[in-house]
């Protein structure tokens, strides 16, 4: 329970109203200092743009200096786009497969490679491995290997009798294709996170629950899973701000968005707004309703978990 | 005793350098005194290395850069910019919109009207004399006129037709008395030369300008219009485009074309692999086998017609640009007209020299068509298939985005999800409609 301890302390440094030393006033100086340069960063290139682009939604912009309000005109639009609504229907189908899977292939995984055996190290490296090549790398990679007719997947399917299935260029496969990519690009980081969380379980609950003749599954269940609760919340978070928001470089090289719109998430949507069609404006207004989305989502995730606590037993 | 290096050292060093950083920055922002160069977006130059065909063009480009340099005190530099000239590749886009656009730059017939509706190119009208202007081809000329001016020029044309391998058609029992001539002979040709490894005709897939371009003239060789260039009405609810739609859709329904690209859209590679027999393409594809399989026999034909349809194809190719937000948009002009559109002997020998050397497209002027004939790659026999199409070559329409858009989708709708042809092009019917209600800027030819 370190993060409940740390969580005491904090609190303690807080109520404490005594001035402060020398010590502390350098101590504090160079913390600011130390954060600056960060908090520079992210204000620049994060919070500014952000704050612009919400901006932005609520003109009409065309890429060449000509800008002109229209007020919420975007959004009306927004609404009565069918190829805005498609690449929503898209995205869910994309988030509600991608986060779940990733989540138990990645727990699965982590369980796997936390017990010592022979190779466990190459074991772990290679499962990272993936997650740290360029997704437009992988995205190439995995084109090469789902080529129709000669790429090595589909030989593999013609040898089981799929002969003359082409997964990129059938819409329902090809989404299917993307999800399956993601998931294995993905699942070495989320792993690695699962693996932090299990490692911080003390190893005496498991020798207690051995004695009271607990099966690993009761162990799985009474145990690592409670216990992984705060891990569990910072994946299922961060996976579906990154589901979300990535992925474009995944559907730009293997599909460009096709077939028939099939793959076209909606940071893809945006993106082709933007700098396809030259609207900056109507993008915008995109991005800011998908910004307002994740952060529903994130504050609807702390709300259910209690900032991630999953109990009020340390309010 | 070794140095020591704490917290404060390190947030000192780190000041520093930041300042350092700041200084040099600012520095490098100072003026010289010297003009900047004019600079030149391109895909093709400078590369000095890769296949064949890409260095003898990087090396064409470089030469007129060179030229001009050599007499001018304007100088121009090229700026390699890999794949800016697809639509969906940001840089150019977001150059312009931090208003840091190119000087000059390439520009296709799909992406002209954003470019021009955004008010950024130079007429070229003034820089041209008339005899030059009487020089272009009027076909070439047409899809980068606006009103009196001239907004780009074209550099080449390349008019599509079918390609195919030779050893292909041989191994199937077929000879060049099989060409298809029709729609249904095309798929029944296509037909018993697909194997399991081999696609029999292919179609672009990927949605894009580029699927579009390729579908325009399925559309006109039955007499439709995806707009009228007449009455500037969408057209595209007609028997013609939904027999077009429902050609691509067959062709992946009877199995005989891909559902993606082979060999990565490379056709020589498909060709000397055998994944692809016949293939719709350009006359580029000509120089893509000269450099990388000289031997591999292949043919042109063109492109095949519905019943009671009329020979025409489209002819696309990139035209010179020039930003009249630039640094020097006078001599820029100057540049693009003395490169490849004036004249000189000089710019005469450069045109023939792109089209029939380093790459393989026609010209877009009578002059450097002429010229050419004494080229040695001027009697290749696909070259010669290929001027035999120039007659019936249309150009590429320019249409907005939001008009690709729809008619993308279409396509894609009918060839690869199953969509029904005639409720599609109503669907893109309405929605360039409604599109077109407010639309304000060039016209749509």
């Amino acid at each position: 329970m370190t993060a409940l301890s740390l969580n005491r302390t904090a609190g303690r440094v807080g109520a404490d109203r005594r001035p402060l030393s020398t010590m502390q006033k350098r101590e504090r100086r160079a913390a600011f200092l130390f954060l600056l340069p960060d908090s520079l960063g992210l204000l620049v290139f994060v919070v500014v743009p952000m704050f612009l682009a919400i901006g932005l939604a609520f003109f009409s912009l065309d890429g060449f200096g000509h800008l002109r309000f229209i007020g919420v005109d975007n959004y009306v639009r927004m609404a009565q786009d069918p190829q805005f609504w498609s690449s929503l229907r898209v995205t869910a189908v994309y988030v509600v497969v991608v986060v779940p899977v990733m989540f138990v292939v990645s727990l699965a995984l982590a369980v796997l490679v936390k017990e010592r055996f022979p190779g466990v190290g190459v074991v772990r490296s290679a499962l990272f491995l993936p997650y740290v090549i360029s997704l437009v790398v992988v995205g190439m990679i995995w084109q090469f290997m789902l080529t129709d007719k000669v790429g090595v997947v589909s030989r593999a399917l013609a040898f089981v009798g799929l002969e003359g299935v082409s997964i990129l260029g059938s819409p329902g496969l090809a989404l299917a294709a993307v999800i399956a990519i993601t998931i294995w690009f993905q699942m070495g980081y989320y792993m690695i996170m699962f693996l932090a969380g299990l490692q911080d379980i003390p190893g005496e609950l498991y020798e207690v629950a051995r004695v009271d003749g607990a099966s690993a599954w009761q162990q799985f269940r009474g145990i690592t899973l409670p216990l992984l609760a705060p891990t569990s919340f910072f994946v299922i978070l961060t996976s579906t701000i990154a589901v979300v928001t990535g992925g474009l470089d995944l559907v730009y090289v293997l599909t460009q968005g096709g077939p028939a719109s099939a793959t076209s998430v909606l940071i893809f949507f945006v993106y082709e707004q933007a700098f396809l069609f030259g609207e900056y404006g109507y993008a915008a207004a995109i991005g800011s309703v998908l910004l307002v989305a994740l952060l529903l989502w994130s504050a609807l995730m702390f709300f259910l978990t209690h900032g991630g606590r999953f109990s009020h037993a340390d309010d | 005793m070794p140095p020591r290096f704490g917290r404060r050292q390190l947030l000192a060093g780190a000041a520093a350098l930041g300042a350092a950083g700041l200084g040099l920055g600012l520095t490098g922002c100072s003026g010289s005194g010297r003009p900047e160069p004019l600079q030149f977006w391109n895909y093709y130059a400078p590369q000095e290395q890769g296949d064949p065909e890409i260095v003898e063009q990087s090396k064409w480009f470089q030469s007129a850069i060179d030229h001009w340099n050599a007499n001018h005190p304007e100088q121009v530099m090229p700026v390699f910019v890999p794949d800016y000239v697809n639509p969906m590749n940001p840089r150019i886009a977001t150059a312009f919109a931090a208003e840091n656009g190119p000087d000059i730059f390439l520009i296709s017939p799909g992406e002209f009207l954003r470019y021009y509706n955004g008010g950024v190119l130079v007429d070229f009208k003034p820089y041209l004399t008339q005899e030059a202007f009487d020089d272009f081809y009027p076909e070439t000329l047409a899809t980068r006129i606006v009103g009196e001016g001239i907004y780009a020029l074209p550099m080449e044309v390349d008019p599509l037709s079918i390609y195919y391998d030779v050893a292909a058609f041989e191994e199937a029992g077929l000879s060049e008395g099989d060409l298809p001539a029709t729609w249904d002979q095309m798929l029944d040709v296509a037909e018993r030369l697909t194997t399991p490894r081999r696609s029999g005709l292919v179609l672009e897939t990927t949605p894009g300008y580029y699927q579009n371009f390729t579908f325009y003239p399925w559309v006109w060789q039955g007499g439709g219009e995806v707009v009228d260039p007449i009455t500037q009405k969408p057209r595209i609810a007609s028997d013609a485009v939904v027999a077009a739609l429902e050609l691509f859709a067959a062709s992946i329904a009877r199995g005989v074309a891909p559902r993606t690209l082979p060999a990565g859209g490379e056709i020589v590679t498909a060709f000397t692999q055998g994944l692809a027999a016949m293939w719709q393409r350009g006359p580029w594809s000509i120089s893509e086998f000269q450099l990388q399989a000289p031997d591999h026999r292949y043919g042109v034909f063109p492109l095949p017609l519905p019943p009671g349809g009329r020979q025409i194809t489209v002819a696309g190719g990139w035209a010179w640009a020039v930003n009249n937000r630039g640094r020097n948009s006078d001599a820029a002009a100057r540049f693009v007209v003395e490169s490849i559109g004036s004249m000189s002997a000089e710019s005469i020998a450069r045109g023939a020299d792109w089209n029939y050397r380093a790459k393989s497209n026609l010209p877009a002027r009578r002059s450097v068509s002429a010229a050419s004939e004494q080229l040695p790659s001027y009697a290749d026999p696909a070259r010669a298939a290929v001027r035999e199409l120039v007659s019936t070559s249309r150009g590429e329409p320019r249409y907005p985005p939001v008009l690709y858009k729809a008619l993308s989708n279409t396509i894609q709708s009918v060839q690869l999800a199953g969509g029904d042809a005639r409720v599609q092009a109503q669907v893109a019917q309405d929605a360039i409609e409604s599109f077109l209600q407010t639309y304000e800027g060039g016209t749509l030819v």
